[in-house]
């Protein structure tokens, strides 16, 4: 069910919903959910980007 | 003794050896121990003159430092220390104003986004201009407190990073964190200072005071609140609302069948009520229906029975809508509502899952389903912090009762992060444990706190009314880096940190115990705390406060470890064996202290928000970039294996495990999984069934949540949505989201 949205633009100049709306990427520091990472503290921002997935 | 002095701007000036002797003295008195007499005072005075004649000296700084080593050399270090802050601040003491308008400058016109120190705290706006005030508040009270409170050799040892003083901004007002009993409270009703709150009578009631106590238990401390026995407390609601909806079937159904007025029906609705004897209770229904028939005349009974089988199933299922409305409204206002003036909604975190009766299981079941779902637009809630408590006979084994809700719960987990798990089987929280006593199961506050064990009150080892009182943390990689491989000198700098520790969790303590109930209206005024309920208004807490906790926190075992030894616990067994020791050392430490003062002192696995940052940053500028110690910008978290090193899920829960039992003022072990993984429910539970087998307290599972706000997708987003195919900022055609919206009732309406 995925459309081209390049495609989409160049073919039919409509209205497009979303546009410089970014993705939310909720994630756990220290316990606490946060719903951006703008949020973070530098420290914090840093350990998120470290880390690393476990495999089971 | 020298004739003259060279000051800083390189002037001369005549020397007066009375300044050294005021600053020496003024040194010693803000100590408060170590103390110097006269005679005292006048020998190392002497000592520092002889000195600075022998040598040549002349350089205020060179005086200075012959003051330092004059003091340490004979046994004043504490003096030394408070001397060695007061030359380091004098220049930001003298220049007060400047050094704390310097700060208010950058919360005014700086954004958060450019400066860290409005960001200290994830979860409070510092844009905002409630924020803003917050953080005036907060800066103005450190430098208050800095300055006019602490002993000066504490003051020093925090500003320079051995250790850290949590929540240092509300030293002279607050205690950390309340286990909040919400079943007392809600019989009693209670007033939060804008009215009395009477009894609840629906769980909608039940689910909105709940919200309500949380809010204001939290504008009088400075932690997080926690319900430790969600389900039981609501269950209470849902008992309620079954019986209203219960009797109000009953009476509809003999209206309709009697063809009669909706009065007579009420009245004999209202009569059968009486005569059946205890109300009914969801489930116990057919033992309620053999009273019922049994108290109805011969006559009436075939009616009777049938609205009864009638008003059962119709009251199940409404109270089951009702319950869950209830429970999407809670974790609704908990995202929403504000404390702190508006710039923070509170921070709140509930405990559930071993309630096995109908009610109870009702609303851990709809509370999960309403997590799942998210809220209004599919957004994760941030809050509460949800904990669910694994027991054994209760819902860990499959044929347990509530082993569906465990099944529910690690499925919620694997969606929306939360719940987390709390372990009822580890040994050091199954020895509190009585079977059907909510009191004794072990619960976690928010990111980690525990409060379990009392040495103030052997009798009353339980959970409710208790909480932590403060916690300071210390600073175990520059321990390392200042042992430089020696061992024994590691542990006597420890055992050092630690007694500053002690007399600082001391100091703070007194002064809380000097509050009065009127400082606590709803935590101490409405009986909240453990005893305070038979306080008056204007008697101290000190009493009660002892059933809470005073807490040594540790951060950066890890790179301590790489200091001492080269390797951190996850990569060699000498560090994983000096780590045991370390941590169980310092847990000795706090069980003697506890003895010693009949205060609770526990040891806490600190989770370092906002302090992570600070301390390698500190230790850096003193030690430069020492491989696996200083050379990111972060430590690691408390006894953690470091979040940068792989290894599989179940090693680290092995290695980690350990300090579970170690860290009896809290802890927690996250595993690290990736989107697929999380989704596969058989890996997911052999990572939490892991935790269990291994003695872990409290543990989570961390993983990608991702969430695409123009088509409500939710997972992991690698660089393209999976489900519209735009990338982060494209727009998507209104056509495209219309056909998707066709496929997934969760894409969110953008009219116009
Ligand atoms: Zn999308």
């Amino acid at each position: 069910m995925l459309m081209d949205p390049q495609r989409e633009t160049k073919t039919r100049q409509t209205r497009r919903i979303g546009e410089g709306v970014g993705f939310e990427r909720t994630r756990r520091i220290t316990g606490y959910l946060v719903g951006t990472l703008d949020r973070f503290n530098n420290a914090k921002r840093a350990e998120e980007r470290d880390r690393v997935r476990h495999g089971v | 003794m020298p004739s003259s002095i060279i000051k800083r701007d390189g002037k001369s000036a005549p020397f007066d050896s009375g300044k050294i002797l005021n600053a020496v003295n003024k040194a010693n008195k803000a100590v408060g121990e170590e103390e110097m007499s006269p005679t005292d005072l006048l020998f190392v005075t002497e000592k520092v003159c002889g000195r600075l004649e022998r040598e040549g000296l002349k350089h205020v700084e060179e005086i200075q430092d012959v003051v330092e080593e004059t003091l340490i050399r004979y046994g004043y270090a504490r003096t030394a220390k408070a001397y060695i802050l007061y030359r380091a601040e004098h220049a930001k003491i003298r220049n007060a104003e400047t050094y704390l308008m310097d700060i208010y400058k950058k919360l005014t016109w700086s954004s958060a986004l450019e400066e860290d120190i409005k960001r200290e705290n994830a979860n409070i706006d510092g844009d905002t201009a409630m924020g803003t005030m917050l953080k005036y508040g907060s800066e103005g009270s450190k430098f208050f407190i800095d300055n006019h409170i602490l002993p000066k050799d504490v003051s020093a040892a925090h500003n320079n990073g051995d250790i850290h003083i949590h929540d240092k901004d509300f030293y002279m007002l607050t205690e950390t964190c309340c286990q909040i009993d919400l079943i007392p409270l809600f019989r009693r009703g209670f007033s939060t200072g804008h009215g009395h709150l009477r009894e609840p009578n629906s769980i909608e009631s039940y689910s909105a005071l709940a919200c309500i106590a949380i809010q204001a238990n939290q504008n009088e401390m400075h932690g997080g609140q926690s319900v430790p026995n969600f389900d039981y407390a609501m269950a209470q609601g849902v008992g309620k609302t079954f019986c209203q909806e219960y009797w109000k079937a009953f009476a509809a159904y003999v209206q309709v069948k009697e063809d009669g007025s909706e009065e007579e029906a009420l009245a004999l609705a209202g009569e059968m009520r009486v005569l059946a004897g205890e109300d009914i209770r969801m489930g116990a229904a057919e033992d309620f229906g053999r009273r019922l028939s049994a108290a109805a005349g011969a006559g009436r009974r075939p009616l009777l029975e049938k609205a009864h089988a009638y008003a059962v199933e119709k009251a199940g299922k409404a109270t089951d809508r009702r319950t869950y409305q209830a429970m999407e409204a809670f974790i609704h206002n908990l995202n929403t509502m504000n404390s702190r003036a508006g710039a923070q909604v509170p921070f709140s975190s509930v405990n559930y899952g071993t309630d096995t009766s109908a009610e109870g299981r009702m609303v851990v079941r709809n509370l999960l389903l309403a997590t799942q779902a998210g809220l209004g637009n599919g957004e994760t809630s941030i809050f509460p912090v949800q904990i669910f408590k694994v027991k054994s006979g209760l819902n860990f084994q499959p044929g347990d009762p509530n082993h569906d809700l465990f099944q529910l719960a690690m499925a919620t987990s694997a969606r929306r992060l939360f719940p987390n798990f709390g372990f009822l089987d580890a040994p050091f929280n199954l020895r509190y444990y009585k079977p059907g006593d909510y009191d004794t199961e072990a619960a976690y506050m928010g990111c980690r706190t525990r409060v379990l064990g009392n040495i103030h009150d052997p009798e009353r080892q339980t959970i409710c009314g208790r909480g932590n009182l403060s916690f300071t943390s210390i600073n175990l990689p520059r321990l390392g880096l200042e042992a430089d491989g020696n061992l024994g000198a590691f542990f006597a700098l420890l055992d050092e940190r630690m007694d500053l520790v002690f007399r600082q969790l001391l100091h703070r303590f007194k002064i809380q115990s000097a509050k009065k109930v009127r400082n606590y209206p709803f935590l101490m005024g409405e009986g909240i705390w453990m005893d305070s309920g038979g306080l008056d208004w204007d008697d101290a807490i000190a009493g009660v406060l002892r059933h809470g906790t005073l807490s040594v926190g540790f951060i950066g075992l890890a790179e301590a470890l790489k200091a001492l030894t080269g390797a951190h616990h996850g990569e060699s067994d000498e560090a994983r064996n000096l780590g045991l020791r370390i941590i169980g050392h310092m847990r000795r430490r706090t069980d003697e202290e506890s003895e010693r003062t009949r205060l609770n002192f526990t040891l806490l696995a600190t989770p370092a928000e906002g302090l992570s940052g600070r301390f390698v940053e500190l230790d850096r500028r003193r030690y430069g970039l020492v491989p696996g110690v200083t050379d990111r910008d972060y430590y690691t978290n408390s006894f953690h294996i470091p979040v940068y090193f792989p290894l599989p899920a179940f090693r680290k829960i092995r290695l980690e495990a350990p300090y579970h039992a170690l860290t009896n003022a809290g802890h927690i072990t996250y595993v690290e999984l990736d989107g697929d993984t999380c989704k596969n429910p058989e890996a997911f539970e052999a990572v939490i069934r892991c935790m269990h087998e291994q003695g872990v307290g409290y543990g989570s599972v961390n993983h990608p949540l991702d969430r695409d706000p123009v088509c409500g997708y939710v997972g992991v987003i690698n660089g393209v949505c999976p489900r519209c195919g735009r990338k982060e900022g494209e727009g998507v055609s209104p056509e495209v989201l219309r056909a998707l919206r066709r496929q997934y009732p969760d894409v969110p309406l953008w009219d116009g």
